[in-house]
């Protein structure tokens, strides 16, 4: 058989429709991988018997898929890594679902994630921590760490994750591969279990910004079922797919670059400035002046939806019940049982900050201030075109580092929070490696909608570097 | 600053059971967080609009035409406890 | 009741009348099997999202028009959120700092004037069924729009309160926006009171009386509820802040306990919806359908069609009968003798009918038809009614029916002539008293009359011709 270990997606699809490969066989060879590499590396939470695959057309028709496990498959198990979940069985396809069916993909399994898109670690799953391809003692980032982790191992070409504050850039900076958030409104939350409505976005993990960008193009778009989805028309994001960053202007927030970042990390964001300023790309510094206040304004936010979309996990219409003599007990029995520490510290910190008398004092004060945060980004938008951060202070860091501190995992999101409370677009791409071998991620923010000019970045960086096409050594 | 009362009472309204033992360790936290959360008073921002979400200027409405639901059977079968067509629950007084 | 004044307040809320529930497409058919009319959205599946019905938006800024509400421009949703198992996601989506309407008024037959201090859009929850050990949840109610409509506590009496609610419910009948049946549970009234003594200013201490099943449940439970306050009052009795439940069959109310927790239903805005503008487009094409309100209409009838209050308020009662009513005195311009026909005949027969006013076809036009020919004497009162019986839910042709039951009044001297002799004949007894100078044993002999024509004879017309021919046989 073909080893397509070092396909694309868009190679495999390519290979698939010039009658090389079968679907068939493609859906095989990396069956066969997640049964041989998984057991160690605990990427995936269901590997489908036979994929779920329909007729259908597009660039990437055949290539098979992973999807996180907070969207809705038809039919299918959905668990979000949380007992009080557990054997529930979706009725309804998510609206990417369709569209990836549609576009004739293979949907080959679930990947791991931390409960409910709770954490920075994959560690807060009810399966056990997805570990990281390149050092089985580090964590793969979360909450998408399963996608991420896939994908980087080459269990799957591609895979979708969920990102609220930075779930699906943080595991893809861990992880060595491209992680993109598109605009608030650009992807349909309809069957994403919700964490953060207001912030929450589903993505694309690949290896390389033309599957990216095809994935892009497949997922987007509007959907009568979610209000919140933006009636814009999209554009073809493939269109963005050369290599030319002449003339763009590049901000580099002076704040991301403060105490706290790791100098691996930093001398890695330096060669990129480096790589955008050869292509001709005019690089100044900006600032973002309310960068400090993103991670609590962010766990205020987040949590009180969060909180709140949550409270239908109750035991009465599905999922687990647990015993109760009468119906407070099984509430708070079902409840207390069924959700992890972080799902609880995240209701707790949610459900308090909207009680009565500490409502004004942090919800809205909250809300206040993220006001501020997306007025930093339209100021520092009206001087360049896009913005070059890291996505994360430091590489991976050791499985159980943070666990016990949840503070400082919630600072880890520091670099990718602000883009969800402004709603922009954002992608984290590898960029370099640490002294141990650790992938190091940098991230592109870009202005409402315009997805495009980071794929254009990307893929022009991407043309020239090839921490890309490095894989772990599995 | 979130006392094992306050714990008690949020754990109430969020319906969530915390065993005795777990519920100052989780005060403790809270307390911890909502400190670094606290940097957040810091800021005036009283005449700051409070930003309820995203482009939230469209107007995004459904036609009243009913659909028939062909998930009934499905969804029934998803409840942990049912009888007949009902969900069965412990008896609601109220 | 000379020492105190009441305060009343009535919160109702009434289910729009919408093909389909407010935020999914599912059925609002009443008396559905249970769990027919649910799917993902109004179960609280993970990963669904509400979208806005444009009809309840129509249908409650009707009523806010209606209730002369000042309508916002825009408007947003909230959650409130408890934990209750006939509320799928334990949050309902309803309406708090930004309502659909607020300070409106609304006029009693009497003049006074009741305020409304708000109208707002909210979904209904679904039904509990209680037996001994469990309760049984059906969701079909799940998501049907309610407006709830709080009036300012104006209310000064338990008949008052009546009243209010009688005109609320005629307004909402008359602008198509609910059926507002009680029994149906399509409209609900919670009642908050209070007793003050004369002339001071601060409000007593409030209760809240809950379980009315009928606008009478409401004025029984509110004067018991005057009653026991001012008893208490007057022996020196705290008042207790609390809710009681009406107890129907038992005619008291009884204190529900005050609850284990105080209400927090930590209100937020609802992330899944964005803002709605009312525009003056919509308010506009809602006042079309505002037309003329009862008590408009009320005044106009008494002034222009020379009936009694009582018989008004009866035609006004029902928008269709009003303009029934009106039609027909177009056909024939005799008001008094078509309102004796509405208010007689056609609602005894309306009322045989099972499905009332719903299965009636006749049109005004026919009807003012056979009034005319009554009124002509070509029916006399017998065989009109059954000509409207026969045309009350076929709208048959009058004439035809006339011609095919052969109806057509017998008037002719001759033909009734004989029949009057043969009568005389046949009854010497009667004609004995008659000339005895007993004038009501006529009516004996015009009935025979009758009898032996069928009905058909013109009773006037056969009264004088006996009258004749026992005068001219002495």
């Amino acid at each position: 058989m073909k080893d397509l270990t070092f396909s694309t997606g868009c190679a495999i699809a390519q290979n698939i429709k010039d009658g090389k490969v079968s679907p068939d066989e493609a859906h095989s060879f990396f069956k066969e991988r997640i049964k041989k590499l998984d057991p160690q590396l605990k990427s995936f939470v269901e590997i489908y018997p036979d994929p779920l695959k329909e007729e259908g057309a597009s660039a990437l028709a055949g290539a098979p898929i992973a999807i996180k496990d907070n969207i809705c498959i038809k039919g299918k198990r959905i668990s979000c890594a949380s007992k009080i979940l557990s054997s529930h069985i979706s009725v309804y396809d998510a609206t990417v679902i369709g569209r990836l069916k549609r576009a004739g993909l293979q949907i080959i399994g679930t990947t791991n994630m931390d409960e409910f898109a709770f954490g920075s670690s994959t560690e807060n799953s009810c399966y056990g921590t997805t570990k990281n391809p390149w050092d089985f003692s580090r964590v793969p980032g979360g909450s998408s760490g399963g996608s991420a982790a896939a994908v980087a191992a080459r269990l799957v070409p591609f895979a979708l994750g969920s990102d609220t504050g930075g779930s699906i850039r943080q595991p893809a900076s861990f992880c060595g591969v491209v992680g993109f958030k598109p605009t608030y409104g650009r992807v349909s939350r309809y069957g994403l279990v919700a964490f953060g409505s207001s912030l929450d976005q589903i993505g694309p993990i690949t290896t390389n910004f033309s599957d990216c960008a095809h994935l892009l193009n497949i997922i987007c778009g509007h959907d009568s079922k979610d209000s919140t989805s933006t009636p814009k028309d999209v554009v073809d994001f493939t269109q963005a797919l050369k290599d030319e960053a002449k003339n763009v202007k590049i901000g580099i927030p002076k704040e991301y670059f403060a105490q706290g970042l790791n100098q691996e990390v930093k001398k890695a964001l330096d060669s990129v400035i480096e790589v955008f300023k050869d292509k001709g790309a005019k690089i100044t510094e900006i600032s973002l002046p309310h960068t400090e206040y993103a991670v609590a304004t962010y766990y205020i936010v987040a949590s009180s939806e969060a909180s709140s979309n949550l409270q239908r996990f109750d035991g009465i219409r599905y999922g687990l019940r647990a015993a109760g003599t009468n119906l407070k007990d099984v509430y708070m029995n079902t409840r207390g049982e069924g959700f992890g520490d972080e799902a609880k510290r995240r209701i707790f910190l949610g459900t308090y900050s909207l009680s009565s008398g500490y409502y004004e004092a942090y919800y809205v004060q909250a809300l206040k201030v993220r006001r501020l945060i997306k007025e930093d980004f339209d100021k520092a938008f009206n001087k360049v075109d896009v913005i070059l951060t890291p996505t994360s202070p430091t590489p991976a860091f050791k499985i159980g580092e943070k666990a016990t501190d949840p503070l400082s995992m919630y600072l880890s999101d520091v670099y990718t929070i602000s883009a969800n409370l402004a709603g922009v677009p954002a992608v984290s791409f590898p960029c370099g490696f640490s002294k141990d071998n650790l992938p190091i991620g940098a991230q592109l923010i870009g202005k409402e909608f315009d997805e495009s000019t980071l794929i254009r970045l990307g893929y022009s960086f991407q043309n020239v570097t090839d921490f890309h096409k490095k894989i772990p050594a599995l | 600053m979130i006392d094992r009362k306050t714990v008690e009472h949020v754990a109430l309204l969020a319906r969530i059971q915390i065993g005795e033992d777990q519920k100052d360790y989780l005060g403790t936290q809270l307390s911890k967080i909502l400190e670094y959360i606290d940097k957040l008073k810091k800021l005036d921002v009283k005449k700051v609009e409070p930003m309820r979400g995203l482009h939230v200027d469209q107007n995004v409405f459904r036609k009243d035409q009913p659909c028939q639901c062909l998930d009934t059977d499905r969804i029934l079968n998803n409840a942990p406890s049912k009888k007949e067509n009902y969900f069965k629950v412990p008896k609601v007084i109220e | 009741m000379n020492k105190y004044d009441i305060v009343i307040g009535l919160e109702v809320h009434v289910q729009l009348k919408t093909d389909s529930k407010i935020f999914c497409s599912c059925s609002t058919q009443f008396e559905a099997p249970p769990n027919t009319n649910i799917c993902p959205v109004c179960c609280g599946y993970p990963g669904v999202l509400p979208v806005f019905n444009q009809k309840a938006l129509d249908l409650g800024v009707r009523v806010g028009l209606a209730l002369n509400c000042q309508m916002n421009e825009k408007i947003y949703f909230e959650r409130k959120n408890y934990f209750y198992p006939d509320l799928p996601k334990n949050y309902q989506i309803s309406q708090y700092k930004m309502p659909l309407g607020e300070n409106g008024k609304l006029q009693l037959p009497g003049g006074k004037k009741i305020g409304i201090k708000r109208v707002h859009l909210e979904e209904d929850a679904g039904k509990l069924i209680h037996s001994i050990n469990h309760s049984l949840v059906d969701l079909n109610r799940t998501g049907i729009p309610l407006l709830e409509i709080v009036s300012e506590p104006d209310i000064e009496s338990a008949q008052e309160a009546f009243d209010y609610l009688t005109q609320l419910k005629l307004i909402l009948q008359y602008i198509g926006a609910s059926e507002c049946e009680m029994e149906k549970g399509l409209l609900r009234c919670d009642a908050n009171i209070s007793l003050k003594p004369k002339q001071a200013k601060e409000l007593g201490v409030k209760v809240e009386l809950k379980n009315m099943n009928s606008f009478r449940g409401v004025r029984d439970a509110l004067s018991y509820e005057a009653k026991r306050q001012e008893k208490a009052l007057e022996e020196n009795e705290r008042i207790v802040q609390e809710t009681r439940l009406w107890d129907e069959a038992e005619q008291i109310s009884v204190s529900m306990r005050s609850k284990e927790e105080a209400h927090d239903y930590r209100y937020f805005p609802e992330p899944d919806l964005l803002d709605f503008k009312v525009s003056k487009d919509c308010i506009e094409s809602q006042k079309d359908f505002v037309g003329e309100l009862p008590l408009k209409k009320r005044k106009r009838f008494l002034e222009s069609y020379g009936l009694s209050e009582k018989e008004v308020d009866i035609i006004i009662s029902n928008l269709s009968i009003a303009d029934f009513f009106e039609e027909s005195c177009k056909e024939f311009n005799e008001p008094k003798k078509i309102a004796n026909w509405i208010l007689g005949p056609f609602l005894e027969q309306v009322n045989s009918l099972a499905d009332k006013l719903n299965e009636v076809k006749i049109t005004a036009p026919n009807f003012a038809k056979i009034v005319k020919l009554f009124c002509e004497g070509k029916l006399n009162n017998l065989t009109a009614k059954r000509v409207l019986s026969l045309a009350l839910t076929t709208n048959r042709d009058i004439d035809e029916i006339i011609e095919k039951e052969g109806l057509v009044q017998v008037s002719s001297e001759d033909e009734l002539g004989c029949f009057a002799k043969e009568v005389i004949k046949e009854n010497p007894k009667p004609v004995g008293q008659y000339k005895e100078g007993k004038e009501q044993a006529i009516m004996f002999l015009v009935g025979q009359m009758m009898k032996k024509t069928k009905g058909k004879a013109n009773p006037k017309i056969a009264r004088q011709i006996l009258e004749k021919i026992l005068k001219e046989s002495g």
